[in-house]
């Protein structure tokens, strides 16, 4: 009798949990783009989705950071700048929880591009860096040429940034968290000023890195 | 008399509760408070935070009372012509630079300040207008 108890508790949750985590996966944002081919007399109907270019900027440490260096690890991104005096220090308070909570987590990481490079030199940065208590690549601080930083904020994580002498600061940008794949395709884009899209953020996260433990099996 | 004693306490507290809630000075105190949450919201917050608990190293709190208590005459500069000195709150040292808020007006710094001074922990009073405009006329 005690033994079939144990069965269908030991049953019961290993149904809840294959439900609740491996089956969810995220959307693909962005453009998609279908090709049909021929094979083996069959049509197939290949789908491919956008993906963020290629790039290479410098970070904190001097370190140079691209896609190469991102490939075992997912990701998020947004636009920030120092002095920046509107949306900026919320959007880091609440990259910094995230950040805090996949600490030493490598598969993990983050890159903040500065849009503000005349003012964000390397060491401007490593400044910012250190007083936010980020140690290490796992966070990075980019630094990049302007027309290329506000480029791939437009065409690679579907962004904008760009110069207004009218507003405090003088750049204007949008304030979203982009979080990127392995792959280098865009699975999910959250406010991040609002602290309730943050945490489902962070929800995210935990399914995209299921994502990869299950394709693992 | 004894049992009269009670009911009449009562009444008299009653009376002291009332006339302090319609007192002049409260009256003005709590609408200085409550529209310089709201100033706090649109010019503050999104450096030192809904809960004025600043950002780590980079931006410092307002919790620091004895800061905000020896510095009282000089708040009302710091707002309208920024900081770029070193400070220590709370025994952090912070170097950044706070911007300047030139174009609020010496009445919308009174509120401002009668909020700050009076929440995340701190308990001064009313900033009234006239201390702002006295103190506006001191600034280096």
């Amino acid at each position: 009798m005690k033994f079939l108890k144990y069965i269908t508790i030991l049953s019961i949750s290993t149904l809840l949990f294959s439900c609740s985590q491996n089956g969810k996966r995220l959307p693909f944002l962005g453009e998609m783009q279908t090709i049909d081919r021929m094979e083996g007399g069959k049509l197939v109907i290949d789908t491919f989705y956008q993906t963020i270019p290629n790039f290479s900027f410098v970070n904190q440490d001097s370190v140079v950071i691209n896609n190469d260096s991102l490939k075992n690890s997912i990701y998020i991104a947004d636009f920030f700048f120092t002095s920046c005096p509107s949306i900026c220090p919320i959007m880091s308070k609440n990259m910094l929880s995230v950040y805090k909570k996949y600490k030493r987590n490598n598969e993990v990481r983050f890159l903040s591009h500065t849009i503000d490079p005349k003012h964000d030199t390397i060491p401007v940065l490593k400044k910012y860096a250190n007083k936010l208590g980020v140690e290490g690549t796992q966070w990075s601080f980019l630094l990049g040429n302007r027309d290329t930083v506000y480029n791939i904020a437009r065409h690679g994580y579907m962004n904008y940034a760009q110069e207004n002498a009218d507003i405090p600061g003088g750049v204007e940008h949008s304030g979203y968290f982009i979080l990127v794949d392995k792959d280098r395709r865009i699975r999910g884009a959250y406010d991040g000023t609002d602290k309730q899209q943050v945490e489902n953020l962070t929800n995210d996260i935990d399914i995209l890195l299921n994502e990869y433990k299950s394709v693992k099996k | 008399m004894r049992r009269l004693l009670l009911p009449f306490f009562f009444c008299g507290l009653v009376i002291i509760i009332f006339l302090n809630a319609c007192n002049e000075e409260t009256i003005k105190y709590q609408s200085y408070y409550s529209s310089g949450s709201a100033l706090y919201k649109t010019h503050c917050s999104n450096c030192h935070m809904d809960d004025g608990e600043g950002l780590e190293a980079l931006i410092p709190p307002l919790t620091d009372t004895t800061f905000l208590k020896n510095n009282r005459e000089k708040l009302a500069c710091f707002i309208v012509y920024g900081l770029k000195d070193t400070i220590v709150i709370n025994g952090k040292t912070y170097d950044g630079v706070m911007p300047a808020e030139t174009h609020l007006a010496p009445i919308e710094i009174a509120k401002l300040l009668t909020y700050i001074t009076n929440t995340f922990g701190n308990n001064q009073g009313i900033y009234e207008l006239s201390e702002v405009e006295k103190n506006l006329r001191k600034c280096d």
